[in-house]
């Protein structure tokens, strides 16, 4: 007993010293960024005395006279001096910058260069580490590792974890997350049954496997993608990028590993046999603005398009503000403005001529919309089997050497010549004439084989029509040569400097010394296994996803100036599984629902409420107001309006008359689509940029790369979900489908409506109110039925005229208060 | 409603947590609608105002497209010396100037189309084409030295309204009602409003960045009024949904709320409570503020002849009036059509008609509710026009003007500004700021001061850098504080 107290005791004093040791990057580097980088830090025009307290050869640098630094010596140290030094002329930081750090922060200083000031690399741009799951010890709460380090994190501050969330509220939370849509009552009332222990495993696995998956990942891809409908800017002409929009929701749906998804984006055009969708797929690059203002310099445009795709390309990656070093060395972080344009040589290369007039500036491609793709799918294997058909016979009928068209054949010597070009190709690769000409000439002789190739030559010219009704889409390509690039001065594209040549930022992971500074290198550099921010970045920016804030809560800036990971161990541990698991996205969904931490309560304790309101140790289950587009999505679904229809050309759905016309001096006007197209996901609403659809608040601008979510609570918002047609309408389209399935009984429509938005049923106090109010609604709407008939007319979908007006009326304003309750918005 | 213990302490940990070690913090204001408080005027920023403010609100009026300043304030005799003669080249030498023009030389000078005369008490010249105006000037403070970076409308407004001439950083609007709170609980503290002339050809969008809180939280992002339908989207109730129906469905929506605010505990929840409630009010203090039916004549009268007419300018002039005396802080009227290229005959006059007579009312009907006092007036476009001709100088109905950032014209009135007197001067025939030049951020700085705020103290961290309004430049112009 003796001995186990002794013990106790040292671990106790242990775990003291440690939690005093003062951490470099998390106590000092910030301290240092905010105070003293911006004289003396990364930027070399603008650095001060040649002094530079962002590396560490730059605070190991001996001075004059005297040491910036002298370990374990705070008062032999000029650093430390020069923070406490008694006259204001020599203090630092100077008075005119108004910057001043507080005495526990000198205190902190003087600390960390007494215990020897050791020094660390910012924590992002190490590499990655593998740390291992810290000990659950008799906890049996963790699920998967990832509940260890949480576990770890709420411990060390005297928490425990919550229990876990009940179960259908759970379920909707998960299903919310997974597909942007709440789930129907036949599958939440077959989970509710289920008593299985792999239940919520399996249905993970059903909503990962579920179409409306991608299209619920696609938006934030589409987000930090600056997709729109149209280009920006005065003439904000309309283009045609939805090919591409649904090459991501493929792509997402089909699970594509995140290390291929990236190079294809990027540089999926210089793949070698580049196909036509992974062409496609670089229209990512090209989702910037375009100007095609009548007095606007062609060439500025054309640099202006690449730094948005750098800038981007640096956010989205790599989690750094590299437009900060656009017009000098970056104040805070490791990039010098040669770095910037360095990367600019990169994407330099295309044949982009900065002209805007025609909304589609080349280099484009025809490429197929996923109705459009499907289609095609079918017409290729189809085409495929045919021309399997033709050349089985045709070996036969044109016997000839191994590697020789059946053109070279004795059996086409005296074959007309037209006949003979055509046998010149492959069967699959003849075009309808040339397909016709064989099947003519063999009608008679051969009318098997003929019809054979009639077969294929229809779906030829099937595929040839429907390949012509492709949209053009804008992708990347680089010309032939190079195009050289220079240091621009401010950022102005004629202020040429010095040149430079392609390559990536020298603080980071160098090139193989072999490969081509080129797009593709470039890409491939980013998912390389080393590349220390990619992984961290990405599994960060998912993470957000489910729980609102990043575990850095910075997405956007990893560098000195961004926030510290509130749980670095747990980061790096799931970016290496990320990396080690192949990229794969649907894996690290599966493993963040899966936790325990995911599935706690979302109670707010006394405690918690307390000592963490903004929940970043973890200790409670993730609840939040859903996005605005998933609230329309889950308002849809909900009242039965939603038409799940994947992919295809952008929708106008309800928008209050004017919005276009008075932002445009009336040259633009908005013309509201009719029938299916007003009930398709918020996905697929068109997008004009500079007068965003009005529906949708706290969302990205689409103008240029967003990744940090807003999340704001104003009565504007309230008018919207409670008086915009399409909240009216699904208030109307519930209350119909409720009372035309739920049988006679009040309690049991109530019940319904509100299980519908919610996923559970009211306890008897909600039942009573809400059942109040609807005979309130009622005796309101009897006295005066016209008013009825107007909230029932409200929206283009038919009404079941079966029902009676005032009965359906009465439930329409219930359904309203229901979609409106802060459960039904909130996930 | 009352904060819960738990609510209340965890805002005040919150409120820690958010101000870090930032000057200002994200500021109280943002918590707002973290913390429930809800249904009261939303506080500032701590610490602020830094001092006394002259000013407690501003109505900014916007000319989009620039105003010529050679035919309406900046009188240059030397002007009509050498009209039709070529601009010397000393003058204009090296400067930048549209795509349009291109290179200056030889372009030929263009005299005021209109005649100048001193006006009142302080003498200030104004042109013909500006009675109305011309009768306040002794309210007005003129500033004749103006100077931007941008030739180019979009960039130009951008950078008067945001600091930047990209798009992205927040409006002035939203960083005064992000220092300063709201004094309203039920209308917007920060509104815009636009209106163009009719038959104008000018082609300037107003696009939402102009009124955009870029990263500050959206919640203060201008809110628009429009100028047709609701005043405010979706404002209005559905058909069929009466006033006693909808209190009725919000009623108890609260009380459905507050029971899942006492399982949960998520202050999220009780702020929409307060907001569902303020979106009732607003359904009803909108309405109200657009009603001008008990305005009486002889203040109508005052905004001139399309004062009724929704969309006008003289409508909003009144609107902004009703706004400000509501307590909002922050009104901005952008009124388009001023790109007179080949038009400075024709659609100048058109312009001025519409414009002049509703800014002088609006100045003299704050000024006879004592409102002026502490009410700022801007008025003023994002550059000034070229003194030397676009277009020919035979085809006097096409004459026009071009793009100019290097002087021009913009006046203040009220909210602690001299009245009555001319701030600097451009050289003889108006091409350049000469005399107290006032840049942009300049300008800027001035307003912050004249609200009580020190722009270089008025911050945000952002992507790991403080912003400011003024970026890092700008000086109060002290010589025009009254």
């Amino acid at each position: 007993m003796k001995q186990f107290l002794l013990i106790l005791i040292f671990f106790s004093i242990a775990g003291w010293c440690r939690a005093q040791e003062i951490d470099f990057n998390r106590q000092i580097r910030p301290l240092l960024s905010d105070n003293c980088f911006k004289c003396h830090g990364p930027d070399e025009g603008k650095r001060k005395a040649d002094l530079r307290l962002d590396t560490e050869e730059g605070l190991r640098a001996e001075l004059d006279d005297h040491r910036l630094i002298t370990p374990g010596k705070p008062e032999e140290s000029e650093l430390y001096l020069r923070l406490v030094h008694e006259d204001e002329d020599e203090r630092m930081p100077p008075q005119k910058t108004r910057l001043k750090l507080s005495s526990s922060e000198i205190e902190l200083v003087k600390k960390w260069i007494a215990e020897g000031a050791k020094w660390q690399e910012h924590w992002s741009l190490r590499p990655l580490g593998n740390p291992a799951p810290p000990p659950a010890g008799e906890s049996d709460w963790p699920l998967n590792p990832l509940d260890q380090f949480v576990l770890r994190g709420l411990r060390k501050e005297g928490f425990s974890p919550s229990a876990e969330e009940e179960k259908a509220r759970l379920f909707r939370r998960l299903t919310l997350d997974l597909t942007g849509l709440p789930p129907g009552l036949e599958e939440l009332d077959s989970y509710l049954a289920s008593e299985a222990p792999d239940a919520y495993a399996k249905a993970v696995d059903r909503l990962l496997e579920s179409p409306s998956y991608g299209e619920r990942m696609a938006w934030d891809w589409l987000d930090l993608a600056r997709y729109a409908d149209t280009n920006g800017f005065q003439g904000d002409s309309t283009r045609s990028m939805w090919p591409w929009r649904d090459w991501v929701v493929r792509s997402l749906n089909a699970n594509m590993p995140f290390d291929k998804f990236t190079v294809e984006q990027i540089a999926g055009d210089m793949l070698p046999d580049a196909s036509l969708e992974q062409k496609l797929a670089t229209g990512f690059c090209r989702n910037h603005m375009i100007n095609g203002e009548g007095g606007r310099i062609a060439e500025e445009n054309r640099v202006e398009y690449i730094f948005d795709q750098i800038e981007t390309v640096g956010t989205v990656w790599m989690g750094l503000t590299v437009q900060c070093a656009r017009c000098h060395d970056h104040k805070f972080d490791p990039l010098r403005q040669r770095d910037y344009y360095q990367l600019f040589a990169i994407f330099n290369q295309t044949p982009v001529n900065g002209g805007g007039r025609d909304p589609a500036t080349p280099p484009v491609i025809r490429a197929p919309d996923s109705l459009q793709y499907g289609k095609l799918d079918e017409l290729n294997k189809g085409i495929t089997a045919a021309a399997l058909k033709v050349e089985r016979v045709e070996e036969r009928l044109f016997t000839r050497e191994e590697g020789q068209s059946a053109s070279q054949s004795e059996a086409a010597k005296e074959l007309p010549k037209k006949v003979v070009e055509a046998l010149s190709r492959g069967p699959a690769d003849r075009n309808p004439a040339q397909l016709g000409e064989v099947e003519k000439h063999y009608k008679e002789s051969m009318a098997a084989y003929s019809a054979l190739l009639k077969k294929l030559r229809e779906q030829v010219a099937e595929r040839e029509k429907l390949e012509k009704s492709f949209v053009r889409v804008m992708v990347m390509q680089d010309k032939p040569g190079s195009r050289k690039s220079f240091i621009l001065d401010k950022g102005l594209y004629n202020q040429k400097r010095e040149e430079v040549s392609a390559e990536v930022p020298q603080s980071l992971p160098a090139l193989p010394e072999k490969a081509p500074r080129n797009r593709l290198s470039l890409a491939r550099w980013l998912v390389d296994p080393s590349h220390p921010l990619t992984a961290r970045v990405t599994v960060n920016r998912e993470w957000q996803k489910f729980f609102g804030t990043g575990l850095v809560k910075t997405v956007e800036d990893f560098g000195a100036q961004g926030e510290k990971p509130t749980h670095p161990e747990l980061l790096d541990w799931l970016a290496s599984e990320f990396i080690r698991g192949g990229w794969d996205l649907k894996a690290l969904h599966r493993l963040i629902v899966t936790s325990a931490t995911y599935r706690q309560s979302a109670r707010w304790t006394a405690q918690l409420a307390r000592k963490d309101p903004a929940n970043r140790l973890l200790g409670r289950g993730p609840r939040w107001r859903m996005p605005s587009w998933m609230i329309r999505d889950h308002a849809l679904a909900a009242s039965g309006l939603l038409v799940s229809r994947i992919g295809g050309p952008s929708v106008k759905p309800y928008q209050p008359k004017g919005v276009w016309a008075e932002a445009t001096f009336g040259k633009m006007r908005y013309s509201q689509d009719k029938g299916e197209k007003l009930y398709r996901r918020s996905l697929y609403t068109f997008w004009r940029r500079i007068i965003g659809p009005t529906i949708f608040f706290d969302t990205a601008k689409r103008q240029t790369c967003e990744v940090r979510k807003t999340l704001t609570n104003t009565p504007l918002h309230a008018l919207a979900t409670l008086n915009d047609i399409t909240y009216v309408e699904a208030s109307r389209a519930l209350a119909q489908r409720v009372l035309e399935k739920a049988g006679p009984e009040p309690t049991a429509r109530v019940t319904m409506a509100f299980r519908l938005a919610t996923c559970r049923r009211p306890d008897a106090d909600e039942l009573k109110i809400l059942l109040g109010r609807l005979a309130i609604l009622k005796e309101q709407y009897s006295a005066d039925p016209g008013a009825a008939a107007k909230l029932l007319s409200v929206g283009d979908s038919p009404r079941n005229t079966k029902l009676d007006a005032i009965e359906h009326a009465a439930f329409a304003g219930l359904c309203s208060l229901i979609l409106n309750l802060d459960e039904a918005l909130t996930k | 409603m009352n904060m819960d213990p738990v609510t209340q302490h965890s805002a005040q940990l919150t409120r820690r947590h958010f101000f870090g070690r930032s000057s200002t913090g994200i500021g109280a204001a943002a918590l707002a609608s973290l913390l429930g408080g809800g249904a009261t005027a939303a506080p500032g920023a701590s610490g602020l105002p830094h001092f006394a403010p002259r000013a407690k609100r501003v109505i900014y009026l916007f000319m989009n497209g620039a105003p010529t300043h050679v035919d309406l304030f900046d009188y240059k005799p030397k002007l009509k010396e050498l009209h039709g003669k070529p601009v010397p080249q000393e003058y204009v030498g090296g400067k930048r100037f549209s795509t349009m023009t291109g290179n200056p030389k030889g372009k030929l000078m263009l005299s005021p189309v209109e005649p100048f005369h001193r006006r009142g008490q302080s003498g200030a010249w104004v042109s013909d084409l500006m009675p109305h105006t011309a009768g306040i000037a002794d309210d007005l403070c003129f500033i004749k030295s103006m100077h931007t970076e941008q030739v180019n409308h979009s960039p130009a407004v951008t950078f008067f309204l945001t600091g930047s001439e990209m798009a992205g950083r927040p409006s002035m609007g939203s960083w005064l009602t992000y220092g300063l709170g709201s004094e309203t609980d039920n209308l917007p503290a920060f509104s815009v409003m636009t209106s163009v002339s009719k038959g104008t050809s000018c082609g300037q969008i107003f696009y939402d960045y102009y009124w955009s809180s870029g990263f500050l939280p959206s919640r203060l992002q201008g809110v628009k009024f429009r100028s047709g339908g609701d005043p405010v989207l979706y404002l209005s109730s559905p058909d069929g949904v009466s006033r006693p129906v909808r209190r009725g469905i919000l009623d108890d929506l609260a009380k459905l709320n507050e029971l899942r605010y006492r399982d949960v505990s998520d202050p999220a929840i009780s702020t929409r409570i307060s907001q569902y409630e303020l979106a009732y009010k607003m359904q009803a203090s909108v309405p109200e503020l657009s009603d001008i039916s008990q305005e009486p004549q002889h203040v109508l009268d005052l905004y001139g002849p399309q004062v009724k007419e929704r969309g006008t300018f003289a409508h909003n002039c009144l609107m902004a009036r009703r706004l400000i005396e509501r307590g909002s802080r922050f009104v901005q009227l952008m009124h388009a059509g001023w790109d007179q290229h080949n038009s400075i005959t024709t659609e100048l006059y058109t312009q001025c008609r519409d414009t002049d007579q509703p800014s002088a009312g609006l100045v003299q009907d704050l000024k006879q509710r004592g409102l002026l006092e502490d009410t700022l007036v801007i008025w003023g476009g994002e550059f000034g026009r070229t003194p030397f001709i676009q277009g020919n100088l035979k085809d006097r109905k096409r004459w026009g003007r071009d793009h100019h950032p290097y002087a021009f014209t913009t006046w203040m009135a009220g909210g602690g500004v001299k009245p009555g007197i001319t701030w600097g001067a451009s050289d003889d025939l108006a091409i350049n700021s000469v005399t107290d030049k006032v840049h942009v951020h300049d300008f800027q700085a001035t307003i912050l001061h004249l609200l009580g705020i020190d722009h270089e103290r008025l911050d945000f961290k952002f992507q790991g850098r403080r912003y400011r309004l003024t970026d890092v430049h700008g000086k109060v112009v002290k010589g025009i504080i009254a």
